[in-house]
């Protein structure tokens, strides 16, 4: 949107279909599926996502990817216009200098190429497009923007902030790309808590309803869907020329020049194509291209009851799929710095009535007192999970091209080596522990399985989150990284790489606005740089 | 919930708005098409034959399913057409996930052989109480557990994502369009004990 505003030519090409999110996304109850939401048997192997948004994921069989040996990584990927900003949870935190300068801090991993006071005005300029409803609380490790009116709590949301209140917590509403008032000609949220399946006013930032319209509007941006990029193309003077696609379902191969290349197709894929482009890897002079792949470290939670909201009356808890965040309040500074573990993470916490009573088969009993039983809890329902935790950078874990599958159209898949340090472990063995301490300290009873013994606890299984980051860094020093500051490599002067692969580190906050913002960076510099004719 | 009143609010403003027009044709169509309630469950299920299991299984299942959630002030099992959709799922498997069809073929046999599909409504309603104790009492086992929670999981689910025990019983007001979210306004949740 930024390039083609500025009066740029612009040619997007999207591996995936077109969606129409007024056309193609609908309030749907699981009762009016076939399968209620599941899916015919067997089906579900093959797609992402479950009945209701199978469509705006992805086709495992034609997208394969492989793990080696002692990987356990999920990646959960969407191809379509539009990618998984529509069904994703739409947390929109900024990142700190805590976070850019930690390993300053603790001697771990590399500082970001840039500062909060770097990216501030990005954060500011995206947020007040995309808009961002929440509450500006004045926390040094979770700075504030340009809000719109928070969400309302609703009960459950409101016992737990009493209670990491009383913990002497910080506490806030999660921060959401969700709109509570109109704003830039979209309509507010309409409450409906169906955002993980496409929204279909667009209320809640998405490429499609947000972006793409004033991009196209403008006339300079043509967008070609069910093109599968293949590679980029070099010349002889170290610039990139442009890229080769393959047509999805002729499977015919196009060759498209241009004087700038942008991948911009969810981080590693990003990395996939430059794996693609060159033997070693395109602009790869420093060795990082493919190496500190991370993943904000997740697991654990508590859920159960909150017994002062039993037997109350039914009411819209889910309807704006939100809840409270509490920000990381440990090593941000030294006051704050643990013995045991280094980084930190933000915790969520949210309760009330669901769509489906989820705990209903774990309760011992049946019967007209176990139904009245159930109702009495399903507006009681009570749920602490993991934000994001920080995942430590280590180059031992990688991406690499695999030499053996390829994908539906013969691209060669990527293969991914990924594994925990301790120290991911401890940081969510103490986030076990925090939730619990919140669960209790809001009065909370938790519920087990009886398959499980009837533990209290979640597993602690550790193996791919969906914030997957790293593998393209950025640095000031070109040895060290593969992006600059402004995610244009160093080794090509017309080649930009927007997404996660610049992050250095995960932070303990949701990457999206991140890359949002530096991205919005990037293309600040790329027009500089196409005003001085420098490329 | 949205009223017509405030729909027609949204229309004066939209209509004030250069450009929120498109958009909010969109929500004002949506949601005057969801506004009154939710829709009715599609007929799939009330003209179903079963096709998975034996007419014996099958009568044997819908029993005990009501047993586990049976019709009272409001609907139960057999309303919700849980041993239906059972079925439904188990022969839409075929080819795909054969061991989820053994392992309810198995349950089947253990009920059997505990006698429930011969017994009488008393005798059931007996023999349920006895499987169902490993669940509440620890210690106790039963040879047909088991085959009691499988049939539980999915009553269960069967039940409540069925518009009978979704809307009917527990009163879901998610999925639809409404104006203003309902905060909480309660001063005994803004403190903890």
């Amino acid at each position: 949107m930024e390039l083609s505003k500025a009066g740029m030519k612009v040619l997007m090409l999207e591996a995936g279909s077109a969606v129409n999110p007024a056309k193609d996304f609908r309030h749907t109850f699981l009762y009016q599926m076939d399968y209620r939401g599941l899916g015919k048997p067997g089906l579900l192997r093959r797609y992402s996502g479950a009945e209701r948004n199978y469509r705006i994921m992805l086709d495992n069989e034609e997208n394969p990817y492989t793990t080696a040996p002692g990987t356990n990584y999920h990646w959960l990927r969407s191809r379509v216009l539009g990618g998984r900003v529509l069904h994703w949870s739409r947390a929109t935190d900024r990142m700190a200098d805590y976070e850019f300068k930690a390993a300053s801090r603790d001697g771990w991993g590399m500082d970001w190429a840039v500062t909060y006071a770097d990216m501030k005005p990005y954060y500011d300029r995206v947020e007040s497009f995309i808009g961002v409803s929440a509450s500006r609380d004045g926390f040094p490790q979770f700075p504030d923007g340009p809000f719109l009116p928070p969400m309302p709590l609703n009960c459950a949301e409101s016992i737990f902030q009493a209670a990491a209140k009383s913990l002497s917590w910080p506490v806030t509403h999660r921060r959401l790309a969700q709109l509570t008032r109109m704003h830039n000609n979209r309509p507010p949220c309409h409450y409906c808590g169906n955002c993980i399946n496409g929204c279909d006013v667009g209320a809640m930032f998405n490429t499609v309803a947000v972006t793409l319209p004033p991009a196209l509007k403008t006339g300079n941006l043509e967008v070609r869907t069910d093109s599968v990029v293949a590679r980029v193309r070099m010349n002889a003077e170290n610039r990139a020329q442009g890229v080769t696609y393959i047509e999805r379902y002729t499977q015919k191969s196009v060759d498209v020049d241009a004087k700038y290349v942008i991948l911009a197709g969810s981080t590693l894929e990003n990395t996939r194509l430059m794996l693609l482009s060159a033997k070693g890897g395109l602009a790869n002079s420093s060795g990082a291209l493919g190496r500190y792949m991370m993943d904000q470290v997740s697991g654990g939670g508590v859920s159960g009851f909150l017994p002062k909201l039993k037997g109350g009356p039914s009411r819209l808890d889910d309807g704006k799929s939100a809840g409270i965040t509490i920000p990381n309040f440990q090593n941000i500074d030294k006051k704050t710095e643990r013995k045991d573990f280094i980084r930190g993470y933000v915790m969520n916490a949210t309760g009330g009535q669901t769509e489906y009573p989820y705990f209903a088969s774990s309760l011992p009993g049946y019967g007209s007192e176990w139904k009245k039983e159930v109702k009495s809890r399903y507006v009681a329902q009570a749920r602490v999970w993991i934000a994001g935790a920080e995942m430590l950078a280590r180059k031992e874990n990688f991406v690499e091209l695999d030499p053996e599958v390829k994908d539906h159209w013969g691209i060669p898949v990527l293969k991914i080596h990924f594994t925990h340090h301790d120290n991911d472990r401890k940081l969510i063995a103490d986030f076990q522990e925090k939730a619990e301490t919140l669960f209790r300290k809001a009065g909370g009873e938790i519920l087990g399985a009886p398959e499980s013994g009837g533990g209290t606890r979640r597993r602690h299984v550790l193996g791919g989150s969906i914030h997957e980051v790293g593998t393209a860094r950025m640095s000031a020093n070109p040895r060290d990284g593969v992006l600059n500051s402004f995610c244009r490599t160093h080794d090509i002067p017309n080649l930009y790489v927007f997404g996660g692969n610049a992050f250095p580190s995960t932070g303990d906050k949701h990457p999206t606005l991140t890359m949002m913002a530096l991205a919005a960076r990037g293309c600040d510099r790329l027009l500089e740089q196409a005003k001085g004719n420098r490329v | 919930m949205t009223t017509r009143r405030t729909l027609l609010d949204l229309a004066v403003r939209a209509a004030a708005l250069p450009g929120a027009a498109e958009f909010f044709n969109v929500w004002l169509h949506a949601a005057q098409a969801h506004h009154s309630s939710a829709p009715p469950e599609p007929p799939l299920l009330r003209s179903y034959k079963p096709r998975f299991f034996s007419s014996e299984d099958f009568a044997a299942l819908q029993a005990f399913t009501g047993i586990l959630i049976p019709t009272d002030e409001t609907p139960g099992a057999r309303e919700a057409h849980c041993a239906h959709y059972i079925d439904f799922v188990l022969d839409s498997s075929t080819g795909y996930a054969p061991e989820m069809q053994n392992q309810w073929r198995a349950a089947m046999a253990a009920l059997k052989q505990t006698g429930f599909h011969a017994a009488g409504k008393a005798g059931q309603e007996k023999l349920v109480a006895e499987m169902s104790r490993p669940e509440r009492e620890n210690g106790a086992t039963h040879p047909a557990y088991a085959a009691y929670r499988l049939i539980k999981q999915q009553n269960t689910f069967a039940f409540y994502t069925s518009r009978a025990g979704m809307i009917e019983t527990l009163d879901y007001r998610g999925n639809s369009y409404n104006e203003t979210f309902p905060a909480c306004t309660h001063p005994e949740h803004q403190v903890v004990d």
